[in-house]
């Protein structure tokens, strides 16, 4: 059969998701590649929990297919359950219990046997430096302990495709770093396929091999981080905050050899450029000669955050910043509505 | 003051916001009104008695006729004539009847030669409230027939009512064991089972096990499984608990023990079961609060437990039928007062292990795996 030869583990097409009148997910379509690092980056209420539980068969979709591992997750939801390991947005793991006796609870949940969950747990524990705290009740972790300890324990049943929904939200630097070389080394070693959502744009270009950005329940871009930072002009970016900004000022700045586009945003301007540092002095020039005064300037390779901000005319921060509230209570309003 | 308010708001608002909530809170006071109401009505009502008459004499007739006059008056009981005294003590074994009442076939004979007349009551005494009320009456049905007669000739011709209790004594604390057993297995299954599901879902924990290839009689079977053992643990503690406070002899040994055990266990799962359709989609725990003192109220006083389910009215009597509590009130009554063995109870357990099957199917069903 055709599926044998098949290497894609997760295949979506046109699959949407209607809140009353919200549209959270809407016909969305790509497909994942066995072993392949994949991430979904977009901002709060971008739909990305949203995509993740039709995905491991926590809600029907309103329309479209997806097939996960090897099955339909409308038609045969139990087989792809077995095949898959998710961490979901929300932490999960039983306060009343130890690190421990989560783990090994969660273990039996997949069948596993005695020696083999003592053997895997006490690995995985390491990897995620709990050791020492492995018979502690989870109730006295910290966050960051917590959520290491659930990303160690859906790892237990050894699962082909793993699920993580923004697995770095809540943890400081160091802790994120831990977790960011830990993810690496599975798909290494295990030949995992891991599907990622993040609305770190650090996260996404560190760990993915392809991308996909989703905004408003759509995806908008999709490519490897190289691909995606290639899909916008130039190769710097640089901006600017000026005193004052007029019309001359803007086709003047246009109009340098250098320059492949601006964009404004009251007196701030982004100024897409072949290389920033030396191009830098005349562009500056250039302002001063049309009237203008710089108030300062920085110049930056480009990031997934410029494709973001390229694609969606906004910057993902300013939508955190607007949508804080919902993210204060991410995982809890959806729970309100059953 | 700002603050005060502040907290009073916020509270307000998150009542407000569960619908579910504000219904109940309206509703179940007026079906507990309801309930309680019929269950403990101030006068009892269409107990049933058997009566046999072996004596075709005037005077016999006499005390059958003012017995139909309470019948018809009071309605304290129902009359149900029959040929065979054996039938009628059989009936009161099987809980039939609440009474007999045997008039010999020397009754009026024996008031006529002034020689002692005695009628015969045997009486369910395991019900304290029924017999005490239905000897008074038959006691006064006697009485209204002494006066006249004592007005005419002289004494000793005073028909006696011998009373036979058909089963060892049972004082009013010790007929309160079978509620309290049943009580404390309806607590048990309320916060264990279905309740850490509700919790579970409220914590938003639950994603953890319905992402697991756990199956829906996987999680419906463990978690009823598990608040079976602890809820036995904890009935069978209070059982021990009330036994030795009250004094009732378990004089039947280990058959009764095992007996009682099974009744335990399968009212239990009964309950657990039932908890799961009603509690299967709650997703806050203060639904479950509500809902604990409604269904104590509509599952306990309509048991039989505190007050006879025949003088109920017609449709508390009827729901009464399907009420699990009722099977196993009177199981435990059996058991403890009648010193019945498994087989006297069987329809009981019979009926608890159908209840559990048909709910335990449709908790498994009805449940989602969805979120
Ligand atoms: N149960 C629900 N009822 C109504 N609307 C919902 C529900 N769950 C999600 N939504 C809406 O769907 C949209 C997508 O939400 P989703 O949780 O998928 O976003 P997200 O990308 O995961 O955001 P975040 O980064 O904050 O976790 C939002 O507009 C949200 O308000
Ligand atoms: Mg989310």
């Amino acid at each position: 059969m055709d599926s044998m030869k098949d290497t894609k583990a997760i295949t979506v097409s046109g699959i949407t998701k209607k809140y009353g009148a919200t549209t959270a997910v809407d016909t969305v379509s790509f497909s994942v590649d066995e072993g392949e690092f994949f991430g979904f980056l977009g901002p709060n209420g971008a739909g990305k929990t949203t995509l993740i539980r039709m995905l491991t068969t926590l809600l029907k979709p309103t329309s479209g297919t997806a097939v996960v591992a090897c099955c339909d997750v409308k038609k045969d939801p139990a087989a792809v359950r077995r095949e898959i390991g998710v961490v979901p947005q929300a932490m999960t793991s039983d306060l009343d219990l130890t690190g421990y006796e989560n783990m090994d609870i969660y273990g039996r949940f997949y069948g596993l046997g005695a020696r083999e969950r003592k053997e895997r747990i006490a690995y995985l524990l390491e990897m995620v430096g709990l050791t020492s705290r492995a018979h502690d009740l989870v109730a006295a972790y910290s966050g960051g302990m917590r959520r290491r300890l659930e990303i160690a324990r859906v790892l237990v049943h050894r699962p082909r495709i793993l699920f993580l929904d923004e697995p770095t939200i809540g943890l400081d630097p160091q802790s994120r770093h831990v977790v960011w070389n830990f993810l690496d080394k599975l798909t290494e070693g295990d030949s995992m396929t891991v599907f990622l959502t993040t609305h770190y744009m650090e996260e996404a270009e560190v760990l993915c091999s392809r991308v996909a950005i989703i905004d408003n329940g759509k995806i908008i871009a999709l490519g490897s981080p190289s691909e995606l930072k290639a899909g916008i002009p130039g190769n710097d970016i640089i901006s600017l905050t000026l005193g004052n900004i007029s019309e001359q000022i803007m086709t003047k700045i246009q109009g340098l050899p250098f320059v492949h586009q601006v964009k404004t945003e009251d007196t701030s301007v982004r100024v897409y450029v072949d290389s920033g540092a030396t191009n830098l002095p005349a562009l500056l020039d250039e302002v001063k000669m049309s009237g203008g005064t710089v108030l300062s300037a920085t110049i930056h390779e480009q990031s997934l955050e410029d494709v973001f901000i390229h694609y969606t005319g906004k910057s993902i921060r300013e939508e955190e910043a607007r949508k804080v509230s919902f993210f204060v209570g991410a995982g809890i309003p959806q729970k309100w509505g059953r | 003051m700002i603050r005060l308010l502040a907290v009073i708001e916020r509270d307000l608002k998150k009542f407000r916001r569960n619908p579910v909530v504000i219904a109940m809170s309206v509703v179940m006071p007026i079906v507990y009104l309801i309930i309680l109401g019929n269950s403990f009505q101030g006068k009892l009502r269409s107990l049933p008695v058997a009566l046999v008459n072996h004596d075709t004499g005037p005077y016999a007739r006499q005390v059958v006729d003012n017995l139909h006059a309470i019948e018809a008056g009071p309605a304290t009981f129902t009359l149900l004539s029959l040929r065979d005294h054996q039938d009628a003590i059989a009936g009161i074994r099987k809980g039939v009847y609440k009474a007999a009442v045997i008039i010999p076939p020397d009754f009026s004979r024996k008031v006529v030669m002034k020689s002692g007349p005695e009628i015969g009551l045997f009486l369910d005494n395991t019900d304290s409230i029924s017999s005490e009320n239905i000897r008074n009456l038959v006691i006064a049905a006697t009485g209204s027939m002494r006066t006249e007669y004592i007005a005419i000739r002289e004494k000793y011709a005073d028909a006696q009512v011998r009373e036979i209790d058909l089963y060892a004594k049972v004082d009013y604390y010790q007929s309160l064991v079978p509620g309290v057993v049943i009580m404390a297995i309806f607590l048990g299954t309320l916060t264990s089972g279905a309740f850490n599901l509700v919790m579970d879902r409220f914590l938003g924990i639950d994603e953890s096990y319905l992402l697991t290839p756990l199956s829906k009689s996987h999680i419906v079977g463990g978690l009823v499984i598990s608040g079976l053992s602890i809820t036995t643990v904890i009935a069978a503690l209070i059982f021990t608990v009330s036994m030795l406070i009250t004094g009732i002899p378990l004089s039947r040994g280990i058959g009764q023990c095992f007996a009682i055990f099974a009744i335990i266990v399968l009212t239990t799962l009964c309950l657990l079961s039932l908890m799961f359709v009603i509690l299967g989609r709650v997703y806050h725990p203060r639904i479950v609060g509500i809902l604990s003192g409604f269904l104590n109220v509509i599952l306990f006083f309509p048991s039989g437990a505190v007050y006879p389910i025949a003088s109920f009215p017609g449709w508390l009597r009827t729901f009464a039928l399907v009420n699990p509590e009722a099977y196993a009130v009177d199981a435990l009554k059996a058991v403890l007062f009648k010193n019945a063995g498994l087989s006297a109870i069987s329809g009981d357990l019979f009926f608890l292990a159908v209840f559990t099957a048909v709910t335990m199917s449709v908790a498994i069903v009805s449940f989602r795996r969805t979120i």
